[in-house]
């Protein structure tokens, strides 16, 4: 396929980065404006539906407008730079031009850009970049099927604004100007395009077809509105639309797919860790090195994986089995700001307490830094969800799919004990244990929970690797 | 009865320059001399620097996908065994041998960028184009040699294809038809070890790919694809068989895609970096580089000096192959019929008018007011 250019040689348009790719993550500037950049310089940091790419420039020049910012999704065939000397200081207006009218200084080009195009017979037209401000001049860009579409639904195509490639009018373009550019939820759309039967007797099939199609949106549209799902509050001044989609969505799908398949139930308990406490100081006295209690629950959860292996296992439901790990690669939920990760201690059940403290601040630092090799992302076996590094005590974690246990540890707090009889102030650290309950029984998970805590209040156990 | 050996056969595997740039002497005895190894060192460097700037075209909108060559650049070797009048029939990963074996390097570029012309290969030299569905241009390659053989000519076909192309049904036909066939073809696997995400391990349950050759009666070896020795040493002998007693060769060569798998592939999502790592240290310029310094044929200020101009180069290349004139409509008609048809030749003459492909005289005879119709 060709590649698109713009008809002003400052301004770059973002192109085409994979296959086939229609829009781009914007992840990060590496100039500003004013710096000087020679060909083949890296520009961007861009995030494709496959790939973390950079973008080199095409040329020589100096930075004159970045067109969008971090985060934001930047359609292909848009502007991405504008270099100084282009006419464009300010942005320019999105979508580009697909054949924008030549700048005075290209010297005659537009007469002979006309006479030259060999395929003059097969464009089907040009797109205004302002539609309805440029005049009727403007001639959109779009395929005969889209055009029909538009005849058919009474449009004036050359009026639209074309969101598809280098400003191509699509069919969504046509069928939202059709029905008012925000089409509500509700069933005008039905009364609108539902036609006396004898027009639709008369009308060809396609259009039948598109009728047919238009029909069964506006009765899904009233469905909705009659109780599917709720409408959504109106909107409010300052509301902030965020895309749904990169991590955020591939998040999304991994916690839908739990919910959906395994059955979750959750036992929660507390253990009183004040003796675990003065350990935790010891170890960090003596080894000079910070110590947080998250290594003990790894090091006890991995001795509780060796007495109930049935919560340290991973289902795979196509094959229909169940299977049951000899060693425990942890998985620690983690939060970063790009989204929730589960970065993997391999074989944490072979470690040692002051091994697992620095595999957790290594993981966190690469973590947070994206530099973590992908096999340090999967592999888990059983993950733990340290909330309670922020706040709350308990919780109803969601399983880390095709895993069937998730522990949720809680924020330690001072809180009262009940000794022999007799009340004490010691210091309490709430644990949520969910299992999935096709898998694991409810007496099983509590037994488990109960042996973690009874190790996290005989913590000098905890010190050694749990095997070995 | 009692049980006999129906067939037995081994497959040699054979490295002469190993990752420490040592050579084996005895394996390398008429084997590349030094004028060889700075020729090929040097097209491979300069293919390196070209690939980086290939990739950079493309993210940068000036160049449709690319896939990278990095790091299997030892197969140019194979076009210093050829002879001139030999045919290379290439699938996407050979640029080295292509270019040494006389094509242009603007021609990658422009295939890549759409251009057809990219795929005009200059006369005589005998390279294909670049064969991007996989597998398809062995059987061109069969083709090819056949006719060599029925023209009584002395030349040999090389193909190149990867592991995956294995597991398709032309690659069964093509070395079948060749060996049936007994002609001078040369059959080159370059298991890079993905075929995109595939790793070899689900492409095929053999231990090797060059016992896939057993079954056709072809002679086979495997070799480190990251020698150029063994690379030059197998496609010699191979050639030289083939034209001997018309039994092909499958050469099965061991290197690795060190890039992605092309320009619209991330390779981080499926590959781990310490296989990557490892592979960096085998890296077939690192080693021949090595050679050539223990030989005190190169040095850093060879390099440096090497670089800079190898630079200029590529950039004069992209120059030309962006420089090139925007094809014409005619270039529809000049390319498929010697002398072209009257229907054709009707279409090109009328094909800027509202009147394509009508003969203006039934065009009159239709419309004597001469308004636009069209059928």
């Amino acid at each position: 396929m060709a590649h698109q250019t713009s008809s002003d040689p400052n301004v770059f348009i973002l192109p085409d980065l994979g296959e086939g790719v229609h829009e781009a993550e914007l992840i990060k500037w590496r100039v500003s404006v004013g710096d000087s950049v020679a060909e083949h310089d890296i520009l961007a940091e861009m995030e494709t539906d496959k790939a973390l790419v950079e973008v080199p420039s095409p040329r020589d020049g100096v930075i004159a407008v970045l067109h969008g910012s971090e985060g934001e999704i930047l359609n292909v065939g848009n502007p991405l730079i504008t270099y100084e000397g282009g006419a464009a200081a300010a942005p320019a207006p999105a979508p580009a031009q697909a054949t924008a009218t030549p700048s005075p200084s290209d010297n005659g080009s537009a007469a002979t850009a006309t006479e030259e195009r060999e395929d003059a017979g097969t464009v089907v037209g040009s797109l205004s970049a302002t539609p309805g401000v440029s005049g009727s001049s403007g001639k959109a860009l779009a395929t005969p099927a889209v055009r029909r579409l538009a005849r058919d639904l009474g449009v004036d195509i050359d009026n639209v604004r074309g969101t598809g490639l280098a400003g191509r009018v699509t069919e969504k373009d046509v069928r939202a100007a059709g029905s008012g550019s925000q089409p509500a939820p509700s069933a005008q759309p039905a009364q609108r395009i539902a036609p006396a039967p004898a027009a639709q007797a008369e009308a060809p099939a396609h259009v039948q077809h598109v009728v047919a199609e238009e029909v069964e949106n506006a009765a899904l549209a009233v469905k909705v509105a009659s109780g599917g799902v709720p409408a959504p509050p109106p909107a409010m001044a300052g509301d902030k639309t965020v895309p749904f989609r990169g991590t955020r969505r591939t998040i999304a799908g991994r916690l839908r797919q739990s919910i959906d398949t395994a059955v979750h139930f959750t036992v929660m308990d507390e253990a009183e860790i004040s003796s675990l406490d003065k350990v935790r100081k010891q170890v960090q006295a003596a080894s000079g090195e910070s110590v947080s209690y998250l290594p003990f629950v790894v090091s006890a959860v991995c001795r509780a994986m060796k007495r109930f292996p049935t919560l340290n296992a991973t289902v795979n439901d196509e094959a229909q089995e169940i299977r049951q790990h000899a060693g425990v690669n942890m998985g620690i939920a983690t939060d970063t700001e790009h989204g929730l990760s589960v970065p993997v201690i391999p074989n944490a059940d072979t470690l040692g307490l002051l091994e697992v403290a620095r595999h957790i601040a290594d993981l966190a630092r690469m973590t947070r830094e994206r530099s973590i090799p992908r096999d340090r992302l999967m592999g888990s076996t059983f993950t733990i969800s340290n909330v309670g590094s922020y706040a709350g005590r308990f919780a109803t974690p969601v399983i880390n799919y095709p895993e069937v246990a998730i522990l949720a540890v809680g924020r330690a707090r001072e809180g009262v004990v009940a000794d022999n009889g007799a009340i004490r102030v010691g210091k309490l650290l709430p644990l949520s244990l969910a299992c999935d309950h096709r898998v694991v029984d409810g007496a099983e998970a509590a037994r488990c929970l109960a042996f973690v805590v009874e190790l996290l209040q005989a913590p000098e156990s905890l010190l050694t690797p749990a095997r070995a | 009865m009692p049980t006999k050996v129906a067939y037995q056969a081994k497959i040699n595997y054979i490295q002469i320059l190993n990752e420490q740039g040592k050579l084996d002497e005895k394996l390398s005895r008429g084997g590349l001399k030094d004028n060889d190894v700075i020729r090929l060192y040097e097209m491979m460097s300069l293919c390196r620097h070209y690939d980086e700037i290939a990739f950079k075209l493309q993210r940068s909108g000036r160049m449709g996908t690319y896939p990278q060559n990095k790091g299997q650049e030892a197969i140019g070797a194979v076009a210093l065994a050829a002879q001139p009048d030999d045919w290379l029939v290439p699938c996407y990963r050979e640029n080295t041998a292509l270019f040494l074996h006389g094509l242009p390097m603007e021609h990658i570029l422009l295939h890549w960028m759409g251009d057809e012309r990219g795929n005009q290969i200059p006369d005589g030299v005998n390279v294909t184009p670049i064969s991007i569905p996989i597998g398809t241009h062995m059987l061109h390659a069969a083709g090819i040699a056949w006719a060599q053989k029925l023209q009584g000519n002395d030349t040999a076909v090389f193909t190149f294809f990867g592991d995956g192309a294995t597991s398709e049904g032309d690659f069964h036909e093509a070395m079948n038809f060749a060996t049936v066939l007994k002609v001078p073809a040369v059959f080159i696997c370059q298991n890079n070890k993905w075929a995109i995400s595939t790793p070899g391990s689900k492409q095929s349950a053999a231990e090797t790919f060059a016992q896939k050759g057993l079954a056709y009666g072809a002679h086979t070896i495997q070799i480190d694809g990251n020698d150029i020795f063994a690379v030059y040493k197998a496609a010699k002998d191979a050639r030289a068989k083939a034209l001997k007693d018309g039994k092909p060769t499958l050469i099965e060569t061991l290197t690795y895609r060190l890039g992605d798998h092309t320009t619209a592939d991330d390779a981080r999502r499926y590959r781990d970096n310490a296989e990557v790592e490892e592979w960096l240290d085998r890296d077939p310029l690192i080693r021949t580089r090595k050679y050539l310094e223990s030989k005190g044929l190169w040095d850093d200020a060879k390099q440096e000096a090497f670089d800079e101009d190898a630079k200029a180069k590529v950039s004069q290349i992209v120059k030309n192959a962006e420089g090139i004139a925007k094809p014409t409509t005619n270039d529809i008609f000049d390319y498929t019929y010697e002398t072209l048809p009257e229907d054709l030749k009707r279409q090109r003459d009328t094909m800027k008018t509202h009147s394509l492909g009508i003969n203006p005289q039934q065009e009159t005879l239709r419309s004597p007011t001469g308004a636009a119709s069209r059928v």
